[in-house]
């Protein structure tokens, strides 16, 4: 990476961890650690509560029980304004940017803890990263394609340099060629650069090919996880994820 | 042709009062029905404070004050603590109608129900492209000018403004991005409630004459003219006053006057009807 857009990796850890709504766990009993250098995907069918997951980490949904933290600070129901102090930066998989600012304004909130003379720097940055957003600075964020949005919340989040980048469903609704370059040269690029990259994904195979490490959800809690060529392996995960005869396409590396 | 220059008069009252209230309602998510009865108070207290003496343009400052210290205490103390409840929305629409009857008829049992008036003279007279304008009325289109303009750079160029249409958009990812959302959405009530204050102030100096119940049929105009802009687009909010301002006096000079505000109500239907995003806003908010 050519720019130092994302900062060395924290460990980001959750322990017993519960959580919900209005008091009801939707997940519970979660043991997960993301470390830095390492693309950690969390895989799972619809309703498994992966994305009420990630939102208990950065603070948007209640924890009910056990511990978050990123290094040695606990963010257990950290407020999410301070969690993004801390260096974790969060992308939702909707409402992932502010449609009605401009996509300068979008990247300037997004450097909004940042001193005024910093947050050019960083804009030029991101930019450099993100080359496509350029010429479209002045545009409304609502009025970008699938894929520049994405870009676009990605660099929201780098403005401040997050030392974990927590994404859900990034690839989402994106045309297959860009969710794959998404996946293989952005996100797994910042996982290169020393980055703890934590991430959600629909695909399951998409996310063997890129992560470490792999935890399957299912009903609230962890069923299964393992390295990928592990998890290519296990019935059970090839049952429910990759269909018959899915051994013979195991993920590169 | 009089009736546009009353007509340009009550637009710019109406855009100083519309713009602060659908940065409130677009910032807080708080449909705040009691704004009315808020603008009257101000009014009331910039009328006592020149009563003592004091000139009445030095008095609106009183008001001013008034707008943005109730405001804010309005929504400390009620909406703040009825929105935790995670209640349905329109609870805080019903219990901020409530407070509204409570400040305007509160006010009337302190007041009593007399009709008042500020003391100040009403300036030379000016003609200006075929209107004839008094003194009085072009302060109040130069306040209003100097608001649209103030409030257009505070939202385009200043880091609070530009944190509070973050807020507005997406209050969620506003705090992700390390926005204390709450300090935003506080300082909201007191911009917002000083321009109620000042709307207030100046809506009474132009009517001449009030009373406590002056405001209460006010709110329909702000829907109208917050509906035809697009709720929650400030620039919006500043067309649809105008429209209303506009229509509402001018239609008073060709259909009988009592009716002025029915035109408004017949604006606000219709945009209801079929374009409840308004002209400016676009249809998926949020």
């Amino acid at each position: 990476m050519s720019v130092e857009l994302s900062k060395k990796g924290q460990v980001l850890t959750a322990t017993g961890l519960a959580a919900g709504y209005d008091g009801r766990a939707i997940v519970s009993d979660i043991d997960i650690e993301a470390t830095p250098g390492k693309v950690i995907s969390i895989v799972g069918p619809n309703g498994s509560g992966k994305s009420t997951l990630l939102k208990s980490l950065v603070g948007v949904v209640r924890v009910l029980d056990g511990t978050v933290k990123v290094g040695d600070t606990v963010i257990t129901n950290t407020p999410s304004e301070e969690v993004a102090k801390i260096g974790v930066g969060y992308v939702p998989q909707i409402d992932d940017v502010f449609p009605p600012l401009s996509v300068k304004e979008n990247l300037e909130i997004g450097g909004y803890l940042l001193a005024r003379h910093e947050i050019r720097g960083r804009i030029d940055a991101v930019l450099e990263f993100f080359p496509k957003l350029k010429a479209m600075m002045s545009r409304k964020a609502g009025k970008l394609s699938g894929g520049e949005r994405k870009m676009l919340a990605m660099g929201r989040v780098l403005m401040l340099s997050p030392s974990v980048l927590v994404l859900d469903e990034p690839t989402a609704n994106l045309a297959p060629i860009v969710a794959t370059q998404l996946l293989e040269e952005y996100i797994r690029g910042f996982a290169d650069f020393g980055s703890t990259v934590l991430l959600v994904e629909q695909r399951a195979k998409a996310a063997l090919r890129i992560s470490d490490w792999t935890y399957v959800l299912g009903g609230g809690r962890v069923v299964l996880d393992g390295a990928p060529d592990d998890l290519a392996q296990n019935p059970i995960f090839i049952e429910s994820f990759l269909g018959g005869g899915a051994a013979t396409h195991a993920p590169k590396d | 042709m009089s009736s546009l220059g009353f007509g340009l008069i009550s637009a710019a009252v109406l855009a100083i009062a519309t713009v602060g209230f659908t940065m409130q309602f677009a910032v807080t998510n708080v449909l705040n029905l009691a704004y009315g009865s808020i603008m009257i108070n101000s009014a009331f207290v910039s009328y006592y404070v020149n009563q003592h003496g004091v000139t009445a343009w030095v008095a609106l400052v009183g008001g001013v004050l008034t707008g943005a210290i109730a405001s804010w205490l309005l929504n400390r103390f009620v909406y703040t603590p009825f929105q935790r409840r995670n209640l349905a929305p329109i609870t805080v629409v019903i219990v901020s109608l409530g407070i509204d009857l409570m400040g305007t008829f509160g006010l009337q049992a302190i007041v009593g129900g007399g009709f008042v008036s500020f003391t100040q003279n009403q300036g030379s007279e000016y003609h200006f492209a075929g209107l004839l304008l008094s003194s009085l009325q072009l302060i109040i289109i130069g306040i209003c000018a100097a608001v649209l303009v103030g409030v257009h750079g505070l939202l385009k160029y200043t880091r609070l403004g530009k944190a509070m249409r973050a807020t507005s958009a997406n209050r969620s990812l506003a705090r992700n991005s390390g926005i204390k959302t709450n300090y935003i959405i506080s300082t909201t009530w007191l911009i917002s409630g000083a321009l109620c204050g000042l709307a207030g102030t100046v809506f009474a100096m132009n009517a001449g004459v009030f009373e406590a119940t002056s405001a209460q049929l006010y709110i329909v105009l702000l829907l109208a003219a917050m509906f035809l802009g697009g709720p929650g687009e400030p620039y919006g909010a500043m067309f649809g006053a105008i429209t209303i301002g506009v229509a509402t006096e001018v239609s008073a000079a060709y259909i009988n006057p009592d009716y002025k505000d029915v035109i408004a109500f017949v604006v606000l239907i219709a945009m209801l009807m079929f374009r409840p995003f308004g002209i400016f806003g676009s249809e998926k908010t949020n």
